[in-house]
């Protein structure tokens, strides 16, 4: 294929066929339990040197108390799949988690500026749907997608996609490449014990996100039974040879909303906003995430039960999300 | 209620003018918050209440529940509600790379003689020198795929500059044909650049064309906030300003805690003539 133009990021590896025997010699392909605590889950299944994604952000249904946790063990290294998301990676570099970042579009406070003035975090530059689709081929097996976008932008010199002479109509056109993350991590309305899993309502990218990555933590508002899932398979959205651990987790996308079952706190969202552009972001951490060790006593001791209850009570649309 | 608005601000008379070119036979991808989706929302309460609009978490003709919470307006029962589908990014953006969006409406921190958008960084990009903002976010792919593209920003020379500091979606790039030889659809592109004080078009060479003006705002201002001189229509119309009607829809249903509008400079209906409430008499 000739090769028009290319970006010149730094990109995480393309190799579908080490994917396809991960699958095969990694990923649980019988029915197993994997039910376990966060803490458990993220010592297991994240690690330092990890190019992480999580699906959607922490304001809307984000995997926040797995995003916690994470940040409460102290990953080192991370390289952040950074699409549709706000102060998450803010939390991530503030912490000193994260070293890399593919960015769609995340939120620039001070921390992430400095970093990069510093030499402390790499930036490569794509759009959001770039990055989905990037996870889209990695959840397809192949190496690499076509898109009609991102073409003609300043972000594609930033990125590792190339525009090559299309062999079927002559044409330019951009190529993105597949994404395989190590980890990632997503939030969904129930699963059972083996990792079936039920995502109401939009999302960004949850399926290719556990399709396309090595090992899958998720965390659930609620545990249900297979035979309830299998009641109605059309709304499975993940199945759970792609899941290596299940986390309930009540109110795990706290301070932001899961539809149908909780409005946003909208003071915790400004309070974490807030952090972000003002700088005062360690006596955050250490509110939200060091002073406790886990996300029930986060819920228990910081945020409150009154407080969970008001974001239930707000929460008023029931239509649509199979409660 | 239709009447003219005898008190209003710059950001209401902008997302007013977006609102009014919205039409229920197109379909359109809309930035999420701000400008664009507030125009979108005042549409479907005024002229257009069958309008159907995808925001970028994949939902498709929602009927939104007014008001939104801060910063809820994806991903979200209140903004997605009653739609007609709820899917992915990727699914959105499919059917934008398909053909069926018409229109996207976006806002920018920059924009410039070819229509092209920055939401990356002002100033230097290298080192990490410049002021660095989000990122394209789903712009990029609404600028590249919908057939064409309404922009929306602030009347500021720092906002429209020669060439922007970083293209972060596209416009014309530089000129006719690049959009094609960088691999995006043809046919596809900027359309229009709304302000609080004019509305830009574009000529046939792909250059930013000022076409109308606010009836507060003589066009000589509107060119002293320009760091570039644009093309000028032969003949600038002067935009109507917000009914009332429009206002009470977009002040009780839209942004009632005033997250978008509570910006602008007020203008004001003084002895038959428009102007604005802080110039003096």
């Amino acid at each position: 294929m000739h090769i028009l133009e290319e970006g010149k990021g730094e990109y995480l590896k393309v190799d579908p066929d080490a994917y396809r025997a991960w699958a095969r010699d990694n990923k649980p392909h019988q029915m197993v339990s994997k039910l376990m605590s966060e803490k458990e889950a993220v010592e297991r299944f994240v690690h330092d040197g990890d190019y992480l994604a999580y699906d959607c952000d922490y304001f809307h249904r984000g995997p926040n108390s797995l995003i916690r946790e994470i940040i409460r063990q102290r990953k080192k290294n991370l390289w952040i799949c950074g699409k549709f998301t706000y102060v998450d990676c803010s939390l991530f570099v503030g912490s000193e988690c994260a070293d890399r970042i593919d960015v769609g579009f995340i939120g620039f406070g001070p921390w992430i500026s400095q970093a990069v003035r510093e030499k402390k975090v790499a930036i490569y530059e794509y759009s959001n749907a770039i990055m989905t689709l990037r996870l889209k081929a990695g959840a397809m097996g192949v190496p690499f997608i076509p898109a009609r976008s991102f073409g003609g932008t300043d972000g594609f010199k930033y990125s590792g996609c190339k525009i090559v002479e299309d062999p079927y109509t002559g044409r330019p056109v951009l190529i993105v490449p597949a994404l395989n993350p190590d980890a990632a991590i997503i939030h969904v309305h129930q699963a059972d014990e083996y990792g079936n899993a039920r995502v109401f309502g939009t999302g960004i990218t949850h399926q290719e996100c556990a399709l396309a990555s090595r090992r899958v933590i998720l965390s659930a508002e609620q545990i249900v039974s297979t035979d309830e899932l299998r009641r109605d398979p059309g709304r499975t959205s993940i199945p759970h040879f792609a899941v290596d651990a299940v986390v309930h987790a009540p109110f795990g996308a706290y301070p932001g909303t899961v539809q149908g079952y909780y409005a946003s706190d909208p003071a915790g969202v400004i309070e974490v906003m807030g952090a972000m552009y003002k700088g005062n972001f360690r006596n955050y951490l250490e509110k939200h995430i060091y002073s406790v060790s886990s996300h029930a006593e986060y819920l228990d001791k910081v945020v409150g039960a009154a407080k969970l209850a008001e974001m239930r009570r707000r929460e008023t649309i029931r239509e649509g999300y199979g409660i | 209620m239709s009447r003219p608005a005898t008190n209003f601000n710059e950001r209401e008379f902008t997302i007013c003018q977006v609102a009014r070119v919205v039409e229920e036979k197109y379909i359109y991808w809309v930035g999420a918050g701000g400008e664009p989706q507030s125009s979108v929302l005042l549409a479907k309460r005024t002229t257009a209440p069958n309008l159907q609009y995808f925001t970028e978490d994949g939902v498709i003709g929602p009927e939104a529940l007014l008001p939104l919470d801060p910063l809820m307006n994806m991903v979200n029962s209140f903004a997605n509600y009653r739609a007609i589908q709820w899917a992915t990014m990727n699914y959105v953006a499919d059917l934008a790379q398909l053909g069926y969006v018409d229109y996207g409406i976006l806002n920018t921190l920059q924009v410039d003689r070819y229509g092209n958008i920055n939401s990356n960084v002002v100033g230097r990009y290298a080192g990490g020198e410049g002021r660095r903002f989000g990122g394209p976010g789903g712009a990029d792919s609404i600028a590249a795929l919908a057939w064409r593209t309404i922009l929306v920003t602030d009347q500021h020379k720092r906002k429209f500059v020669e060439r922007v500091d970083f293209i972060s979606s596209p416009g014309f790039l530089d000129g006719p044909g690049a959009r094609e030889r960088h691999g995006l659809p043809p046919g596809t592109g900027p359309w229009r650049v709304y302000t609080p004080w004019a509305m830009f078009g574009y000529t046939k060479d792909c250059q930013l064309e000022l076409q109308a003006i606010a009836p507060y705002v003589p066009a000589e201002d509107v060119l002293a906030e320009m760091s570039f001189k644009p093309a000028i229509a032969a003949k600038l119309e002067v935009m109507d300003v917000p009914t009332e009607e429009e206002l009470t829809v977009l002040r009780t249903q839209i942004d009632v805690a005033g997250q978008v509008t509570d910006r602008g400079r007020w203008v004001e209906l003084s002895n038959g003539t428009y102007r604005f409430a802080d110039s003096g008499s």
